[in-house]
């Protein structure tokens, strides 16, 4: 199999290594050779988070080479544009509009760039973006705390992620709380579903 | 059986492995990247019949360790690079002694300072103290090598090392798991001065003998199957090791390169023979290595007489890999495109222009300290008290964030420790008020000597110890004064302010700074006393505390601005707490960050912000 590279991009707090791992999980269980990176520690405290996952016999580092994404998987507007490096024309990006204002914007008067110039600087990339909005399905799958897993069901959505649907499905439920589990796949379904009327439409 | 195979982060990895290499007694100080090691252990060490702590501080790990490896049972020791330099006086001189039981101090090297202070190369240690160093370049591999250096560690009677880096630490990958070994808990100490005790008459053929184990080790490195050519080649040779040879492989793949590939996991000491033999079969060879060039040292001094003919290429020369920070398949791509005449195949420079173009404006998100975070309390009250004129030696850990305005706290930062022995010669030559900033974990890790000095010198400094009550940054591991211990059980609670007094400090006093009034009252005083004061401002870290409350189901009460409000925006300028935002010109409180903390009620000048204050 050709190497198949996924960058989540996220604040810290936002569940990007959970879905990494979450990713991570299901290759193993497929049989698939697969590298997570992730950073921790200082890196975490709110700060921009990027953690990457690649898929393939060929892959032996964890990091990605620039323009070598297939997928950014972006939590949030502005770190979807902080990461947009590792994309070329072939990368789908995928990008959560629900905003976190940077402290920065507040005690510098700044204002949180527009979306339209956040597509705009997608667009010098890629054209292939979907935007969704997590945060909404992440509320009506009943936790907000969810949207992690919106986008990783809204990923699977896309049919392009070479993981059985199955696998990422058992992976999540091993590494959320038993409680949470069902809230959990609801968010997946819905991401997933929004990805695949995205489709069709 | 069907061979389990499992994602696991490297440094879950290096656990599994203590586990497969019947390993009884596990010490650690926590440090990023190398912090899961620890954790990961003492999640299920009495569950597996063995020990773990949280030592005080990397010293005391590796002394309790050896002390065990001595006793003849197998141990082993995590810590981050830095976390070496501290253990450093006793490794340097167990080398002479030897140990027992299998001994492994595993050093996680941070390149690219992602979560420390400097970037050094902990393979200089093993250069330094002559012990063998193994270098493992993903988790299957940092789990078979903790297994292995167990082994050689007995075999030879020397510790080893087992040197990652952030990107073998914290990269996951599958791993197939090997048998376990049950762990032999029971030693014995067998007296043997001449072994064990190290005066000079003793240490002296001591030396002798380090010596003579390290041109064994040098053997068992000559045969090792983890310094192996894993790829024959005619174009050009590579020599590589860690996460620097997952890069190397890429970017020859990447460039087309018919290139050879000797890969070493065990660094230290060199397998001679085998590097030359690969050498002489090449016209250039290529060095791919992460930091310092340890290896591009060592080979081309080797080379000088046994491969003089062949042009070796590394990072002495600095036109090729960059000597400071992490590599990456790009830089190595690059470095090999120039070395080899071969174009790159992706067009980078239209990447990183169009990239530039979209980062220009784009707002900066560095790490700042959380929501209800108590230290935002303490250094609103300190910076309050201290204002511009007092200086601020600080210290390793989250409170490190205190530098990010509007807060401006922390003008030297060095180690674990250091604000305290720094603020007394900083006081000593400004005559300025000076208070050191130090967390509760690294109080008890480095400052205790420091506060004695203080003391006995009668330099009058304040001492702030901002005490969360955990180890935060690292992943609230517990400390000497949570009262529990690595085991999972209760242990002895011992207070900052008993130490404090025990030193001999005349002034002390523990505040919570949520109660700012108060706790500036106490500061200003600590500023005035004739020697030095030491003030406690004693508060949980609010993600261990929200945890807590979310396990009882108490929800958070977010604080809310009314109609009082003038705009004045004091507290987005006093506090820059990620929780209150500006909406339309006004500022807004976050109710999906707010904790409810009520510092913002105590700061605002027009009492218009609602909702409970420590006050």
């Amino acid at each position: 199999m050709k190497e198949f590279n996924i960058v989540l991009a996220g604040v810290g707090g936002q569940g990007t290594l959970l879905a990494a791992e979450a990713l991570g999980t299901a290759a193993v269980k497929d049989g698939l050779n697969v590298r997570v990176s992730e950073i921790h520690g200082m890196a975490q405290r709110g700060g921009a988070v990027v953690t990457t996952v690649r898929i393939g016999d060929t892959v032996h580092a964890s990091t990605v080479f620039e323009g070598r994404a297939d997928v950014l998987l972006g939590f949030e507007p502005i770190e979807t544009v902080r990461n947009l490096k590792y994309c070329s024309e072939k990368t789908l990006v995928i990008m959560n509009t629900e905003k976190i204002p940077p402290t920065e914007l507040a005690s510098k008067n700044l204002k949180y760039p527009s979306i339209e110039k956040i597509a705009r600087d997608i667009g010098l990339f890629t054209k292939k973006i979907a935007q969704i909005d997590a945060a909404e399905l992440a509320r009506k799958a009943g936790n907000s705390l969810t949207q992690n897993v919106v986008l990783l069901g809204a990923l699977a959505g896309t049919g392009i992620l070479p993981l059985k649907k199955q696998s990422l499905i058992k992976a999540i439920g091993e590494l959320v709380p038993a409680k949470y589990a069902e809230i959990n796949l609801k968010a997946f379904e819905l991401g997933r579903h929004s990805m695949e009327k995205g489709k069709e439409a | 059986m069907p061979e389990k195979r499992v994602l696991l982060l490297g440094n879950e990895a290096i656990a599994r492995g203590i586990l497969e290499a019947g390993v009884s007694v596990v010490t650690t100080y926590p440090g990023t990247p190398a912090s899961e090691i620890g954790d990961s252990i003492s999640e299920i060490a009495s569950e597996a019949g063995l020990y773990m702590e949280y030592s005080v501080n990397e010293m005391v790990a590796v002394e309790v360790a050896a002390g065990a490896a001595n006793s003849g049972v197998r141990s082993l020791t995590a810590m981050k690079h830095v976390g070496l330099n501290v253990a450093a006086d006793f490794v340097m001189t167990l080398a002479y002694t030897g140990v027992r039981g299998g001994y492994v101090i595993v050093t996680a090297d941070d390149p690219e300072c992602y979560s420390s202070q400097n970037e050094q190369d902990n393979r200089f240690y093993a250069l330094l103290s002559n012990l063998p160093c193994l270098e493992p370049s993903d988790p299957q591999e940092a789990k078979d090598m903790t297994v292995s250096a167990i082994e050689i560690s007995e075999k030879l009677e020397l510790p080893v090392l087992l040197r990652t880096t952030t990107r073998v630490s914290h990269t996951r990958g599958p791993v197939t798991y090997g048998n376990l070994e049950k762990a032999k808990s029971q030693g014995q100490f067998i007296r043997d001065l001449k072994r064990l005790n190290m005066v000079p008459a003793f240490s002296r053929p001591k030396h002798t003998v380090l010596l003579r184990q390290a041109a064994k080790a040098k053997e068992i490195s000559e045969t090792s199957p983890y310094n192996k050519v894993v790829r024959k080649g005619t174009e050009i040779g590579i020599i590589s090791s860690s996460s620097a040879y997952n890069y190397a492989v890429e970017a020859a793949d990447l460039l087309n390169l018919d290139a050879g590939i000797l890969k070493l996991g065990m660094t230290h000491p060199l397998p001679e023979r085998k590097i030359i033999d690969f050498l002489n079969q090449y016209d250039k060879a290529v060095i791919v290595e992460e930091l310092e060039p340890f290896l591009e040292m060592q080979i081309k001094a080797m080379a000088k007489d046994h491969a003089p003919n062949v042009k070796i290429y590394g990072k002495m020369d600095t036109e090729f890999f960059p000597r400071e920070g992490e590599l990456s398949t790009r830089l190595v791509g690059e470095g090999l495109a120039k070395i080899t005449a071969k174009p790159m195949p992706i067009d980078i420079r239209k990447i990183d222009e169009k990239y530039a173009e979209t980062k220009k404006d784009l707002p900066s998100r560095p790490p700042i300290l959380c929501a209800g975070c108590p230290h935002r309390a303490s250094f609103y009250v300190i910076r309050k008290v201290g204002g511009d004129k007092t200086l601020y030696p600080t210290d390793i850990g989250c409170y490190a964030l205190g530098i990010s305005p509007p807060l401006n706290v922390g003008d030297l930062m060095i180690c674990m420790g250091a604000s305290v022995g720094t603020a007394q010669g900083i006081r000593k030559a400004t005559g300025k008020d000076t208070i050191a900033i130090i967390g509760d974990s690294t109080f008890f890790h480095a400052a205790i000597p420091g506060l004695v000095n203080a003391v006995y010198n009668n330099s009058k400094i304040v001492v702030a110890v901002l005490d969360n009550q955990t180890t935060a940054m690292t992943g609230h591991q517990p400390h000497p004064g949570t009262g529990l211990t690595g085991m999972g059980s209760p242990g002895e609670k011992v207070l900052v302010e008993k130490v404090a007094e025990g030193c001999g400090t005349k002034y002390v006093k523990v505040v919570d700074p949520f109660k700012t009034r108060e706790a500036s009252a106490v500061l200003k005083e600590a500023l005035k006393q004739p020697g030095p004061s030491v003030v406690v401002f004693r508060s949980p870290c609010t993600l261990m505390d929200l945890r807590e409350k979310r396990r009882r189901g108490i929800k958070a009460t977010p604080a809310k601005i009314t109609d009082k409000c003038t705009n004045c925006m004091a507290c987005i300028k006093l506090l820059a707490c990620p929780a209150i935002g500006v909406e339309e010109g006004k500022a807004v409180i976050n109710d999906a960050f707010c904790t409810g903390c009520g510092l913002c009620i105590s700061v605002c000048p027009y009492g218009a912000i609602q909702g409970s204050c420590a006050e």
